[in-house]
Formats: C-alpha cells, sequence, structure tokens
C-alpha cells in the first residue's frame, strides 16, 4: 500500500503543534535491542528519527486501534504500544518514571477517535449550555434580545462519522482511549445535513473475501452514555499515572536514602 | 520510511459512512480517472480497487485544501503543491458536497479548533473548564494557543 510519504513528512514540518517529543528508547523487533530514538507526536501521528535535527524519518506510527500499555520493571520504564492480535506491539522504554508516564498519557490521549469522543462530549455540553442560557434569556425581560450574543460554532456540524470503538485489552494495565464510545448520535440541532443517499452503496464495505471479519474494531454498545464511559477510562488512566509518580518518589527516596548511608559508612 | 503498515491496512477495513465508488485521478500529469472505492477512516482517505480488500494507497488529510472543480467533482491539494491535485467525481452534486464537507471535517487540526472553540466557550458560559473534570486541562494538546510554539520536550531524561 502506498503511504504518500512527502504528505507525512510535510505534515511533521509544517506549523501545526508538536504535541509532544523527545527521547526514547525503541525496542527492534528483530533483535531485542533498545535502540535511542528521536520522537515527535503530531495529531495521531508518532514519527520518529535518529536525532532531532536529522531530515531524514526513519519511521511513523499511525496511532489509531491501539492501547498503550504501561509495563512494569525494575530500574528500566518500558511501555508499549500495542495493536491487537496478528498485529505489532511497539516497545519502547523511558529513562524515569516521570518521562514514562507522560508519554504514556499523550499516546493514550493522541487518537483520532479519542479527540472525536471528546468533542463529541463537549459538543452535547456546550449544546446543553446554550439552550439554559437561552430559555433564561427568554424569560428575562423583553428588551433582551439586543444584549444576546450569538453563540455559534465554527460549524453547523461538528459530528464527523467514526470508527467503532476497539476491544478494551484488559491485561494487567493497559487500556484503549476510544474503547468506550458509542457512534456518533446526531443531536437535532446540529445534524449536518443528511440526503437520501443516490448513489449506489454496492462495496461500500470492503470485508474480507474468506474468513470473518477481525475482531478489531466491534460495534459499541447499544445505549451506553459517553459521558459516563469517558470519566471511567479517565479514572483508570489517572489511577495510572498516580502509581508511576509515586513509582518514582519512592526510587528517589531510596536514592536519597542510599547516599546518606554512604556518607555514613566511612570507617 | 517504515510505517504500521498491516494496522492500517486493517484501518482501512473499518466500518465507514463515507465509503463510494468515485472517478479518482492522480496529480501527475497523465493520470486518468480511474474507478476506486474511496474510503474516509478517520484523517486518512483510503482508495481501493473495486473488488479488492487491501487499498493501493492512504492520503493523509492534514494540512490540505479541499476544493470544487465543478458541479460533481471536487479536487483534494496538499501543501506547497497547489497544482498537483488529486480529482475526486462524484455522481450527484449532494455527494460531491458531502465528500468535501465530511473531507474537511475529518482532519485532526480542525477538530482540535473546534475542540478549544468549545472549551473556551464553556468555560466563558459556565465559568468551569470542561476538560477539569477529565484530568487533562494542562495538555499541551488542548491548550488555547496550541498554533504557538508550545513543546514537551524531554531532552533531559535520556
Amino acid at each position: 500500500m502506498k503511504f504518500h510519504e512527502k504528505i507525512l513528512t510535510r505534515f511533521l514540518s509544517c506549523t501545526s503543534p508538536v504535541d509532544k517529543e523527545g527521547y526514547l528508547y525503541k525496542k527492534k523487533e528483530r533483535n531485542a535491542t533498545y535502540y535511542r530514538r528521536w520522537f515527535v507526536l503530531k495529531a495521531n501521528l508518532l514519527f520518529y528519527q535518529e536525532r532531532p535535527a536529522d531530515r531524514h524519518l526513519l519511521g511513523v506510527i499511525v496511532l489509531e486501534g491501539c492501547t498503550v500499555q504501561m509495563l512494569d520493571s525494575d530500574g528500566f520504564f518500558p511501555f508499549a504500544l500495542q495493536f491487537g492480535s496478528g498485529l505489532k506491539t511497539y516497545r519502547f522504554a523511558a529513562g524515569d518514571a516521570q518521562t514514562q508516564g507522560r508519554w504514556v498519557k499523550a499516546l493514550f490521549l493522541a487518537s483520532h477517535s479519542y479527540l472525536s469522543g471528546l468533542l463529541r462530549v463537549l459538543g452535547r455540553q456546550y449544546e446543553g449550555v446554550s439552550v439554559d442560557i437561552l430559555s433564561k434569556q427568554q424569560q428575562d425581560s423583553t428588551n433582551s434580545c439586543s444584549t444576546f450574543k450569538s453563540l455559534s460554532p465554527p460549524t453547523n456540524s461538528l459530528l464527523v462519522p467514526t470508527l467503532g470503538p476497539f476491544p478494551l485489552v484488559r491485561e494487567g494495565r493497559s487500556f484503549s482511549a476510544s474503547a468506550a464510545l458509542p457512534p456518533p448520535s446526531m443531536p437535532t440541532k446540529m445534524a449536518a445535513k443528511k440526503s437520501p443517499k443516490k448513489w449506489p452503496r454496492r462495496n461500500a464495505h470492503v470485508t474480507p473475501l474468506n474468513g470473518p471479519a477481525p475482531l478489531y474494531g466491534e460495534w459499541p454498545l447499544v445505549g451506553s452514555d459517553p459521558l459516563v464511559e469517558f470519566s471511567k477510562l479517565h479514572d483508570f488512566y489517572g489511577q495510572e499515572v498516580q502509581k508511576a509518580r509515586e513509582e518514582w518518589l519512592r526510587s528517589q527516596q531510596t536514592e536519597k536514602e542510599q547516599s546518606e548511608k554512604d556518607l555514613i559508612d566511612l570507617g | 520510511m517504515r510505517f504500521n503498515e498491516k494496522e492500517l491496512v486493517c484501518l482501512s477495513r473499518q466500518p465507514s459512512e463515507m465509503a463510494a465508488e468515485l472517478g479518482m485521478r492522480g496529480p501527475k500529469k497523465g493520470d486518468v480517472v480511474k474507478r476506486r472505492l474511496v474510503k474516509l477512516v478517520v484523517n486518512f482517505l483510503f482508495y481501493f480497487r473495486t473488488d479488492e480488500e487491501e487499498p493501493i494507497g492512504a492520503l493523509l488529510l492534514e494540512q490540505c485544501h479541499v476544493e470544487r472543480e465543478d458541479s460533481q467533482t471536487f479536487s483534494i491539494a496538499f501543501l506547497d503543491e497547489a497544482e498537483r491535485k488529486y480529482l475526486f467525481e462524484c455522481d450527484s452534486e449532494e455527494q460531491c458536497k458531502e465528500w468535501m464537507d465530511s473531507i474537511i471535517k475529518a482532519s485532526y487540526e480542525f477538530m482540535r479548533k473546534n475542540l478549544i472553540f468549545y472549551r473556551t466557550e464553556i468555560h466563558r458560559l459556565t465559568g468551569k473548564d470542561p476538560l477539569e473534570q477529565y484530568g487533562i486541562s494542562d495538555e499541551t494538546r488542548f491548550q488555547v494557543n496550541s498554533g504557538s510554539q508550545l513543546m514537551t520536550r524531554d531532552t533531559s531524561s535520556l
């Protein structure tokens, strides 16, 4: 499959925001050795190269449909990006627990699915708030119209069709940002102009000719509340960061005690 | 440049509302219109030969310019190369409009701007930052002035 590299490299070098960058160790699949690489996270893409100044990009990882796993190890801060059965697992390591925690969080928030879920939630909230204000304004005096400021978002429809969520992989401490988000529901006010489709929908979904459709990408639970699911994910994630932080603090404490101990045992 | 091809192919097979057979023409001189199954998944436009499972290619829909060419045709041009356009022929004006709309709105950067708009407005109207409850209010990713050089550099860690 052609992946149009030029478009990617241009996106990397353009002025849109860099979401995170820094050195990490990346494990090479074949020889199980970790190599230090410079990573740049932009939108839902993780680029990597040898050094920050390098013009040559080694590779890119599209962060959709993967779970981020914080892994346990002594004195070593690994984490992984897992893409599901039959697909790759990328392994990384940070230099300390804080960096590890920050990258895990950044990668967790990076997917397009995550952003669209968050956007749905905020969109509904915004709508609710606007309606409240509108009704309050109407309840108030007769001359409220002139003071009412128009509250319109940049566009009339922000609910872009998105993927169904990916299965939540609960192995140890892994989780997927898009796991429990239901498909977009169109609020009546902000629905896109959905007119009847006149073109053929044959071949609209490419499914495998042999065997069942891949597990990767199951339809969501019907009727689940995005707000509830979203909070659950964040609580779960919050615990991870807290744990990482505690471990780091503990390691700092042990180091401190060690050095103090050395100071005493001179004789 | 390496990329996670297998995973991308898997992504391209996810159900999508925006998937249809369109006439597609590449940007190079001499490219002709070919019938392709075009599919929008997250911020990628995948295109397949109509009876094949694996896409021929994937276009990242960031920093691109979507333009109406005629009543049923639209084009996508990428940064710096306004003349090099990918052309898409639809079956109706309506279909054309819908595709253009969907492609623009699928861009991560477009969505980020909307998020920032909502965040700012909700904060303004309610006095509360809606991202706080999720513990993500400090993420550079969702900052209001994220157009500037707000980056987290971790050069010290290794």
